[in-house]
């Protein structure tokens, strides 16, 4: 008979295998949803941040990063315009930072921010082949749910936003199209492991776009944003000082988040992000000194113990 | 006995220097609307967040601060204002370029180009 604990990690490497391998159901309600009314809000959203919007075709949704005047990161969002409002996906903590943040930066413009976080829910179904689901079945949606191709573990993804009212018969009628539901804790490996930054870890105000490697979300040709000169200098004068990496180490252990990482005695880095895999191996996500060679192996001091790991380089993804 | 009090502070306001002043009334007679009213204000945007913003509007806006200075009519939104009280508009057509430059005193920093500042 199997034990509580076979059970358990059976049903985490079920888990995991569903959302590296095939198609996963995941419960995103956490995240940000902030509607934007009003003639002027793509161009004000346009003029805060770093992605070109202003061309944006109704439908589509694109990313983008909003930072300081000092160039530093507010949050990302990924930005769907719809006929008559956007409707941006915030980071789960910043919801209200960012429309006080568009509040302030609001003048004489037509526009107005809602957080409509509280009245819907959000499903995502994530994994290699959830394109091929998409295609494959048809689920039966009202007209006020929204889909967006959001591709959020860096793999084909596609967030469902619906009424609040809609979740539970939404996700059944999910389940049954073979998607398999996995908890937080696998999600949150997986998007270690893939080298996904999130707002708290490896996002935030202490790190610019450039060294958490989000330059793929910045236009550099459309003109001024707030922090635009500051980043287009990092950027010209390859200023940039540290970079995002993913570390993997082999030992079945989550290393806290804080722990300097060590090349040759010295202190190259710091571990923003841990978690294990069902193969008893460990991954995190860490900012690197920019002298730091490519793939090194670096020394984690915690928890009493060193452990060794490998760093993998984070390909941004175009 | 005579007392000496010290100089009474003039309120913030926004100023226009004359040759600012003369310039914008130099444009409103070239587009045939020698009463035009100054909009000055604020937008999101630019490398340090926020951008000035000039205008040449017919009438003020029902909630604007309304200044009158070298019998120019200049007028602002509230939200702008609290951004450029104390600001002088001034006209430069130095070395570096001519145009319109504002000398604010909110200003923390400014970007390289001059349009725009932050708090």
């Amino acid at each position: 008979m199997a034990t509580q604990t076979q059970t358990s990690s059976l049903a985490v490497a079920k888990e995991y295998e569903a959302l590296t391998h095939d198609v996963a159901l995941i419960d995103r309600s956490h995240i940000g949803r902030l509607k934007f009314s009003g003639n002027d809000a793509l161009d004000l959203l346009n003029r805060l941040s770093t992605n070109h919007l202003a061309d944006m075709e109704v439908g589509h949704a694109l990313p983008t990063v909003l930072t300081s005047n000092k160039g530093r990161i507010v949050d990302v969002l990924l930005v769907l315009r719809q006929a008559d409002h956007l409707l941006a996906f915030t980071s789960p903590e910043t919801r209200k930072a960012v429309a006080e943040y568009i509040d302030f930066y609001t003048f004489s413009e037509d526009v107005s921010v809602e957080d409509v976080t509280d009245e819907t829910s959000m499903l995502g179904v994530s994994g290699p082949k959830a394109e091929e689901w998409a295609n494959k079945h048809t689920v039966n949606l009202e007209a006020s749910v929204k889909v967006v191709r959001s591709d959020f573990l860096h793999m084909p993804g596609y967030d469902i936003v619906a009424p609040i009212a809609q979740r539970a018969s939404l996700y059944k009628q999910l389940q049954t199209t073979g998607a398999t539901p996995v908890n937080a804790d696998t999600v949150e490996a997986v998007r270690i492991e893939r080298g996904v930054p999130i707002y708290g870890h490896e996002l935030g105000e202490d790190y610019n776009p450039l060294e958490a490697g989000l330059k793929h979300f910045i236009s550099f040709s459309k003109g001024c944003y707030v922090g635009q000169e500051v980043v287009a200098r990092l950027d010209t004068y390859k200023k940039v000082q540290r970079r995002l990496v993913s570390l993997k180490w082999n030992a079945d252990a989550i290393v806290a988040t804080g722990s300097e990482l060590i090349l040759d005695g010295d202190a190259v880095g710091t571990l923003t992000s841990s978690a294990r895999l069902p193969s008893g191996e460990g991954v995190g996500l860490g900012y690197v000194k920019r002298s730091v060679p490519e793939n090194s192996e670096v020394a984690i001091s915690a928890q009493g113990k060193i452990f060794e790991a490998k760093l993998i380089e984070i390909t941004p993804k175009d | 006995m005579t007392t000496q009090q010290a100089p009474r502070r003039q309120p913030l306001t926004i100023n226009i220097s004359e040759k600012a002043a003369h310039h914008v009334r130099k444009f409103a007679e070239q587009a045939g609307k020698p009463d035009i009213t100054l909009r000055v204000g604020v937008k999101g945007g630019g490398c340090s967040g926020l951008t000035y913003v000039l205008d040449l509007v017919d009438v003020p806006g029902e909630n604007d601060k309304v200044i009158v200075e070298h019998g120019l009519k200049l007028c602002v939104d509230k939200k702008s204002y609290v951004f450029l009280a104390g600001t002088t508009l001034e006209y430069s057509d130095g070395l570096n370029g001519k145009g319109f430059e504002f000398h604010n005193p909110n200003a923390k920093t400014t970007c390289g180009c001059g349009t725009s500042f932050s708090v």
